[in-house]
């Protein structure tokens, strides 16, 4: 874990916890797994606001704690992966939205923000954000939805401690972990018509939270989809789409290559699903295309059932890493040091000399970018001798060659680094004008307040007048900033989990 | 003709009556010129379509050709007839041989083909025995050095035997025992003589080499197409390479107007190198005679480019298709943080830090 990395947790931390959360994050950030006393001894803070912030973490999953030699003590670790997944939140809302519509997004977004919940609280919360924006609804529906995203597993259950401890041992088998509960639709419905108290909900003490492994998954099978599309075409991601749907029935989600699938189920499903003509229409050229595409991903097994197919998933995320340095190394150097770097890649090994014949590139300019791609640790030198002549100056030999792990560390770095910058920008731009902000804040909150008491338009207008025509400008352009520096969060996360999930293959 | 030379000479936007005034060319030549693309029009005015380093190098080069076409330089079968006569008489031969050898030839072409072969070279004259004689002049091989001293002649023949690949200053000292000094007095005065020349090696800049006068240097010393006195041609080689990127990307265009399925297209989007020489020799771009094997390793440059892909065929020819890759545009380099060149001087305190970061901030007001 390196330091930018812990620099981007704090910052996380920070804006959505406050300092007290964040000062004991770091804390544990930096020193690793610690019972509360020391925590208290090193942050000096007083020891009530350290059991909250704990509190808070652990609510949020965040920390985990397992019990100290002293049964009656706990240790806590911080889970910084889990920390930064938080950039990722609007990402996995719109996920749902898009596959399972508003409610579904409705019960994520509401996880996402309580760390966890019950089923029958969650539904009732649901439905009651439903009826503010005047949407119809039924508890049965929404259960119906809280229950496909549990058999989808973007839900899962909460582990719970089984004997009381001092510490909790919480454990869960896995046969429960997708088990939904029976609610009865009747009591829940009583419950919101005010006819039956919270403490009656039918489902209490077990508790679900969101499972970011599946929201992953589907995160990665849109990388490949969205991949082979931008290659070939629409119907060969379509094929891909299907293909890896297919992988499902038979293979471990996470597995390194999928086992073989029969093309047939695939034509069957384009059959019925009548979307893609053409790929049904020329079904075995596209077979043929995909398969002998030379980034050779997706190969034939057997000739069993008009053939089977497995796609590697490993490899495809080692040719997506490729990419993503060659995109770096373009946009950051130029055309020409991509060249060589993806000369190096093919050859492996390659000679100085080598390099400038093989690029077509001036040998002067060949050597500067060479060596300043070696610089920049994009590519590594080896020095072979060749010793055994007894005659004249013994003969060195250098080779560049790549190596890819590495190179993909030193970039998630940068990108770690990247997000530091831009939050840091962000901070720095709501500090500067924080005067600003906060008045249109407090405007805003009057305003608000007047209209719920029935105050004249009138009256309203003029306190939101208050707010000058420059101030108001002002407010509009940090706005757009504002956005543009969180769009751009996002987009670099993106890039931060393409890299992760080649590290997690590796 | 004209016309380009006077073009290549100013380098400017010259209007028609400009051209016309000037070099007294016809339409015929500037349509010639457009229709290669050399020049286009600009409303009024003509312009080179190539830029100007580019005129410097390939434009050298084609009108060099451009004049050498006008030459007819392709010996008629009488001519051969002759000169094979000539090396087969190497004591030398006179007019009665010839009309042995050649009788159907009309004596006023011997003439004319024997003063050809007088001026340029191939042929010298002698008087024996009260008529003349031709004899053959071996044009590799003027080993007859005149008016030169027993040293010169030493020093010829080691350059001589280094044929066109020429040989280093320092190899020939050490074979000829002479000292630095007495060495290059004596090139010096061969030089002068024009007996020999020195040639730059591209292989390292401050290396000369030398050889026989009228050699044509290998390509190993001259760097073959890509070099121009020494010099490695970037932009020759990067237009060609987009050349070659365009007409891959039209073939794949084709064929998928073309239609027939995916597997139809693909086959039909592979071009081999012969292919695209035929297409950059009728562009008519470069004028220095590229070899197929040239074509190979400017396509070569498309495949490491990432712009298309490279497959042997069955009969062992390389195929190039255009190839798409996988990503879009990542996230990272959309930042100005993922391509700063100054990220590693970047911290939260000091001089450069995100918070006054005049990249961020233009980005940010971009
Ligand atoms: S903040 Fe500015 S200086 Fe620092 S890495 Fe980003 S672009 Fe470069």
């Amino acid at each position: 874990m390196s330091t930018v990395f812990g620099k981007v947790v704090k910052l996380i931390l920070l804006e959505r916890f406050g300092p007290v959360v964040e000062q004991v994050g770091s804390y544990l950030f930096q020193y690793g797994t610690n019972p509360l006393l020391y925590i208290m001894k090193y942050t000096e803070l007083p020891l009530s606001k350290i059991k909250e912030s704990l509190c808070i973490l652990i609510k949020y999953n965040l920390v985990t704690f397992v019990t100290n030699k002293n049964e009656n003590l706990a240790n806590y670790t911080l889970k910084p992966d889990r920390i930064l997944l938080m950039l990722r939140y609007p990402k996995y809302n719109n996920l749902i939205k898009k596959k399972f519509g508003d409610e579904s997004e409705m019960i994520i977004e509401e996880v996402l923000q309580r760390g966890y919940w019950t089923a029958s609280e969650l539904i009732l919360k649901v439905i009651e954000r439903l009826k503010k924006n005047e949407q119809a609804t039924s508890v049965s529906l929404v259960k119906d939805k809280f229950k496909s995203l549990v058999v989808a597993k973007y839900l899962v259950r909460m582990p719970y401690p089984k004997d009381d401890k001092p510490v909790p041992d919480l454990q869960i088998q896995d046969n429960e972990l997708y088990i939904f509960p029976d609610i009865d639709n009747k009591i829940l419905a009583q419950i919101n018509a005010g006819a039956e108290s919270m403490d009656k909900i039918p489902d209490k003490g077990i508790y679900w939270t969101i499972n970011f492994d599946r929201f992953h998954q589907d995160m990665r099978d849109k990388i490949i989809v969205t991949a082979f599309t931008k290659k070939i075409d629409d119907n060969a991601g379509k094929f891909v789409e299907l293909l890896l749907r297919q992988m499902y029935i038979r293979t471990m989600p996470w597995a390194d290559s999928s086992n073989p699938v029969p093309i047939l189920e695939i034509k069957d499903i384009i059959r019925k699903q009548e979307t893609h003509k053409q790929l049904l229409a020329f079904f075995d050229q596209y077979v043929n295309v995909i398969e002998q595409d030379n980034s050779n991903l997706i190969r034939k097994a057997g000739e069993a059932s008009g053939g089977s197919f497995q796609i590697f998933m490993k490899e495809a995320f080692i040719q997506f890493a490729w990419e993503t340095i060659e995109q770096i190394v373009l946009e950051k150097y130029d055309s020409k040091a991509a060249r060589i770097f993806r000369l190096v890649k093919s050859k492996k090994h390659i000679e100085p000399d080598q390099i400038q014949k093989l690029a077509m590139i001036p040998a002067k300019e060949a050597k500067r970018l060479s060596y300043l791609l070696l610089e920049e640790n994009f590519l590594q030198i080896q020095e072979l001798k060749k010793s055994n002549t007894n005659n004249g100056p013994n003969k060195t030999f250098t080779l560049f060659h790549i190596n890819l792990e590495q190179v993909v560390r030193m970039t998630l770095e940068h990108c770690y680094k990247t997000l530091f910058n831009i939050m840091t920008r962000k901070n720095h731009e709501k500090e500067i004008n924080k005067r600003i902000i906060v008045k249109k804040q407090r405007v805003d909150t009057i305003a608000m307040d007047m209209r719920e008491k029935g105050a004249e338009e009138g009256q309203i207008s003029d306190i939101e007048e208050m707010i000058t025509p420059p101030e108001r400008e002002i407010l509009e352009r940090i706005d757009i900033t504002l956005k543009k520096l969180n769009t751009v969060e996002l987009e670099v996360d993106e890039t931060i989990f393409l890299l992760q999930i080649y590290l997690m293959y590796q | 003709m004209f016309t380009t030379r006077f073009l290549y000479g100013v380098q400017e936007q010259p209007s028609l009556q400009h051209l016309f005034a000037k070099t007294r060319a016809g339409w015929q030549s500037l349509l010639l010129l457009v229709k290669n693309q050399l020049l286009c029009r600009l409303s009024k005015n003509y312009l080179t379509t190539l830029s100007h380093v580019f005129l410097f190098s390939t434009f050298k080069n084609l009108l060099k050709g451009m004049s050498e076409e006008t030459k007819p330089s392709v010996s008629s079968p009488n001519e051969e007839a002759l000169l094979d006569l000539a090396k087969s008489q190497p004591e030398g031969f006179n007019n009665d041989d010839i009309k042995q050898n050649l009788p159907n030839v009309p004596i006023t072409e011997v003439t004319g083909i024997i003063n050809k072969y007088l001026k340029n070279g191939t042929l010298e004259v002698f008087k024996m025995k009260n008529s003349l004689f031709y004899k053959y002049k071996d044009p590799l091989k003027k080993s007859d050095v005149k008016g030169a001293d027993s040293e010169e002649k030493v020093v010829y023949k080691i350059i001589e035997e280094s044929g066109n690949k020429g040989i280093w200053i320092r190899d020939i000292r050490f074979k000829s025992n002479l000292n630095t000094t007495q060495l290059n007095k004596v090139l010096k005065s061969l030089e002068t003589k024009k007996f020999i020349k020195a040639v730059k090696s591209v292989a390292a800049s401050k290396k000369k080499v030398y050889m026989c006068y009228d050699l044509e240097p290998d390509s190993s010393v001259t760097g073959g197409a890509w070099y121009q006195d020494q010099d490695f041609e970037s932009e020759f080689v990067d237009v060609l390479s987009q050349q070659c990127h365009r007409f891959l990307a039209q073939k794949w265009e084709d064929a998928s107007k073309q239609g027939g399925g995916p597997l139809l297209i693909r086959n039909r989007s592979y071009a081999t190198a012969t292919d695209v020489h035929k297409f950059i020799s009728e562009l008519g771009i470069s004028k220095v005679t590229l070899s197929i094997d040239d074509i190979e390793s400017i396509l070569y440059t498309v495949v490491l480019d990432n712009n298309a892909e490279r497959i042997v065929a069955a009969n062992g020819s390389n195929l190039y298709k255009i190839v798409n890759r996988f990503l879009p545009s990542l996230g990272i380099v959309k930042t100005t943080c993922g391509i700063c060149p100054i990220a590693n001087r970047c911290a939260s305190t000091g001089s450069v830090n995100p918070k006054s970061c005049t990249y961020l901030t233009d980005w940010i007001n971009y």
